[in-house]
């Protein structure tokens, strides 16, 4: 045998590997499936519902979309679509502000990395909380109301934005409170003008990122009552009304592209 | 007024408006802050109207009692029911974790196509690239709760209307995630494997690929951990898993629903870790 | 006045950085400081304004001891002493005026600067600094978006603006193109010239420190081995200081 053919021979055997590995994936999506029983026949209907789907989504009930005529103004999509732009919003607002002490001290810039751990366990401990559950809770406290998913919103943020909020100060450049320690800056005075300058565009980019999800979740939460347009769907859906559901997720897609545009330009613009 | 109006200006030339010694002077232009300040004012007080509640129903001590609730048996079942119960919910955890996988593998390979074909520096015409990244921004603004009820009313209960849901969720996010990276690469490679003659495919499969494949998979990971989160709930509107267990015993029998809300915690917690521990070695 | 007297730092790895250090700077003059890396200069340079505390011996800026000072006393200390950085250590995305303004802030009270309230002869102060430096203009435009040079100007400007009687330089030209190295090291020139501010430099560049310093200090292994006029270097001496010949990137040339 040449040089050459032994070196191949040698070569690590790597297809084998892949190979193993792909048969197992497939093997588990396969059994994935399995589990469920799915009624075959049922696809065959799928035609006639994208049908039906297609032509009540086209026949817009105009009074129920803007909550005139025989709907409260509070019926109307335009209403719940703006209700649920503003649980996002403030949500994520006050989940925003409240995150920054809450940063402080996930941060070892600041306090430590023995207690900044602490810190940050608390903060995952809040962010592992799927917001449903959450909102589930809260609503036996505040009611069925949107307030329930501004707070929900509002908490979870805080979980979500404190970490990214603590590595971005942890990320920072440290040159410039060198020199303010070398003019003679006391601690508030580094803090105004070292560290603030530089995390707050940082942490308005990851804000309007949040805020975009946090529109999102706030069409979910209606689902279980936290206000919204999530428990008028859920009615409509139950009740296969799909021009009223139509009309929602027309809203909702509407909405989300606005916030992902206004959102995306921001973040451009604060880089 | 008009005299009102001049002094008011006079005093804004005083703080923005400066003359040095030598004659010089400078303006300084008017701080921005504060239009953006002003601007989020005027959000919060036109948003809060919307926020519409009886305060005759926040009856705070409520929450001490859920808690109660949840974390203590009821009536006559005892703590080792508790967590007897919580083995129970082997079956709904299965679930949970095979909707996620699903989903998550059969997206991720759905979404590869489509970001080629997104990526401007592969697909270099407009016409092809634009329609495809506003499909994608279409999918993407529907969360994947709202696609589940959707996908249960086609289909179904059970387990295939979460794959489905998770499938076209990771779809929409993973092939977004893809295209920017494929952007950001190096094109070196690709041009020099065109050159030598090599097929659009070719090139991407010797180039492109093996470039982002490590990136490739810790998205994937990634995604497989916000699924798994996401797909614990999803059983609230009819597809299994611990979300369904949630929804039947929410009226009733608090204690299961805080076993539920316990493994679910734990389940989303080993995600986290493992994920993290992969995509770290990835990196 | 500088005065240093057994001056010794050791650092808590073990380092004998600073090891019997004595050296008095006068009020006017501009002195640089040069070595090889490690050597101990920039120990050295930071032991004036206290950013590294010395282990033992005594060091007294205006016939005042400063290793017990700390706090509010050190700060005002502090302000008296400007310091120009390698990397210029600006606040990047704040205005240039915002940055040189900063300068000020250890002569007012805490409330008063985070709320930005200076006086406007301050703030003329402020502006007057950057047009010494030549970029008035720039004032209100944010600090990264200038040049290297211009940046160290800056730099400048807010160390005049705390009207310093010394002025420190960490290797303040290190990090610019040879034409702004020329034009930066003439801004300290004339610093020092016109406004009788005492400037201690750190040098990396040992042909700009014999151009524009008229007095120098070789330092190798935190001792000083040389101590003299520029006229008094020779090349036998810079062997002693560098233990080797000079590299090139240590002279700049022309």
């Amino acid at each position: 045998m040449t040089k050459t053919e032994q070196i191949l021979k040698k070569k690590p055997k790597k297809w084998i590997t892949n190979l193993i590995f792909t048969f197992a994936i497939i093997i588990a999506i396969v059994y994935s499936f399995s589990d469920s029983r799915i009624n075959w026949k049922r696809f065959n209907s799928v035609g006639s519902y994208l049908n039906a789907m297609l032509e009540s989504f086209a026949d817009i009930d105009v009074d129920f979309l803007l909550g005139t005529g025989l709907y409260r103004f509070e019926e109307g999509v335009l209403f719940l679509t703006l209700e649920t732009l503003a649980i996002g919003f403030l949500g994520t607002l006050i989940g925003a502000i409240l995150a920054i002490p809450f940063s402080f001290l996930a941060s070892t810039n600041i306090v430590g990395p023995k207690f900044a751990k602490l810190g940050e366990t608390f903060l995952i401990i809040i962010r592992v909380f799927p917001e449903i559950i959450l909102a589930l809770i809260l609503v036996k406290g505040f009611g069925m109301n949107a307030l329930t998913g501004v707070l929900t919103i509002g908490l979870h943020s805080i979980g979500m934005l404190g970490k990214m909020f603590a590595e971005t100060i942890d990320n920072m450049d440290r040159s410039s409170i060198e020199a303010l320690d070398a003019v003679g800056a006391n601690v508030w005075q580094k803090i105004r003008y070292g560290i603030i300058p530089q995390i707050v565009p940082e942490l308005s980019s990851v804000a309007l990122y949040r805020l975009d999800i946090n529109v999102r979740s706030a069409t979910i939460l209606g689902i279980i009552g936290a206000g919204g347009l999530g428990a008028t769907m859920v009615l409509a859906a139950s009740n296969w009304n799909w021009s009223v559901l139509g009309a929602i997720m027309l809203s909702i897609i509407v909405m989300v592209l606005v916030v992902d545009g206004i959102s995306s330009y921001l973040r451009n613009k604060l880089v | 007024m008009v005299a009102h109006l001049n002094t008011t200006k006079y005093w804004v030339n005083d703080m923005t408006r400066f003359v040095l010694t030598n004659g010089k002077s400078i303006t300084k232009p008017f701080n921005k802050i504060w239009i953006i300040l002003g601007i989020l004012i005027v959000l919060v007080v036109f948003f809060s109207y919307f926020i519409q509640y009886d305060p005759r129903y926040i009856v705070l001590s409520e929450l001490s009692v859920l808690f109660e609730k949840l974390f203590t048996p009821r009536g006559t079942r005892t703590w080792s029911d508790y967590f007897a119960y919580m083995l129970t919910l082997k079956d709904p955890l299965i679930s949970t974790l095979q909707m996620s996988f699903a989903g998550t593998i059969m997206g991720s390979i759905l979404a590869i196509p489509v970001a080629i074909f997104a990526a401007k520096n592969i697909a270099k015409y407009p016409i092809i690239y634009v329609p495809m990244r506003f499909l994608m921004n279409l999918i993407r603004t529907i969360p994947a709760l709202i696609l589940a009820l959707i996908a249960v009313m086609f289909v179904g209960i059970g387990v295939l209307p979460g794959i489905i849901a998770i499938t076209i969720f990771t779809f929409g996010i993973m092939a977004k995630m893809l295209y920017e990276v494929i952007e950001t690469i190096d094109m070196n490679s690709y041009e020099a494997l065109e050159s030598t003659g090599a097929n659009k495919i070719q090139a991407f499969r010797y180039a492109v690929f093996p470039q982002i494949f490590p990136i490739y998979i810790s998205y994937l990971v990634y995604i497989f951990e916000i699924n798994v989160r996401s797909s614990a709930i999803l059983g609230y509107v009819g597809t299994e898993g611990i979300g369904s267990v949630i929804k039947d015993n929410i009226l009733y029998n608090y204690d299961r629903v805080g076993a539920a809300i316990i493994v679910m915690f734990v389940l989303i917690l080993t995600i986290q870790f493992i994920s993290n521990l992969i995509r770290r070695k990835l990196q | 006045m500088i005065k240093f007297v057994d001056v010794v730092k050791t650092y808590s790895n073990g380092v004998q950085a600073l090891r019997g250090i004595n050296l008095t700077i006068n009020d006017g003059e501009f002195v640089a400081i040069i070595g090889l890396s490690g050597a101990g200069k920039s120990t050295l340079l930071r032991s004036i304004n206290k950013m590294i505390p010395i282990t033992s011996g005594k060091l007294y800026i205006d016939d005042v001891e400063i290793s017990t000072i700390k706090g509010k006393e050190l700060r005002m200390l502090r302000r008296s002493i400007g310091m120009i950085f390698q990397s210029f250590n600006l606040v990047k995305r704040m205005s240039v005026y915002s940055n040189v303004l900063t300068g000020r802030v250890a002569y007012h009270s805490t409330l008063k600067t985070v709320f930005g309230f200076f006086p406007k002869t301050e703030k003329l102060l402020a502006l007057e600094s950057l047009d010494t430096m030549g970029i008035l203009e720039k004032a209100f435009i944010r600090a990264d978006q200038l040049s290297g040079g211009q940046q160290q100007r800056v730099a400048l400007a807010r160390a005049l603006t705390q009207q310093p009687k010394v002025i420190l330089a960490d290797e303040p030209v290190a990090s610019l193109d040879p034409i702004t190295t020329v034009q930066v090291m003439d801004d300290f020139a004339r610093i020092n010239r016109k406004l009788g501010i005492t400037i201690v430099a750190n040098m990396h560049h040992v042909d700009l420190a014999l151009k524009y310093a008229s007095r120098i200090i070789g330092i190798k292994d935190g001792v000083i081995v040389f101590d003299g006029t520029n006229e008094q270097i020779n090349d036998d001496i810079l062997v002693n200081i560098y233990g080797r010949s000079l590299k090139h990137d240590e002279v700049l040339g022309e």
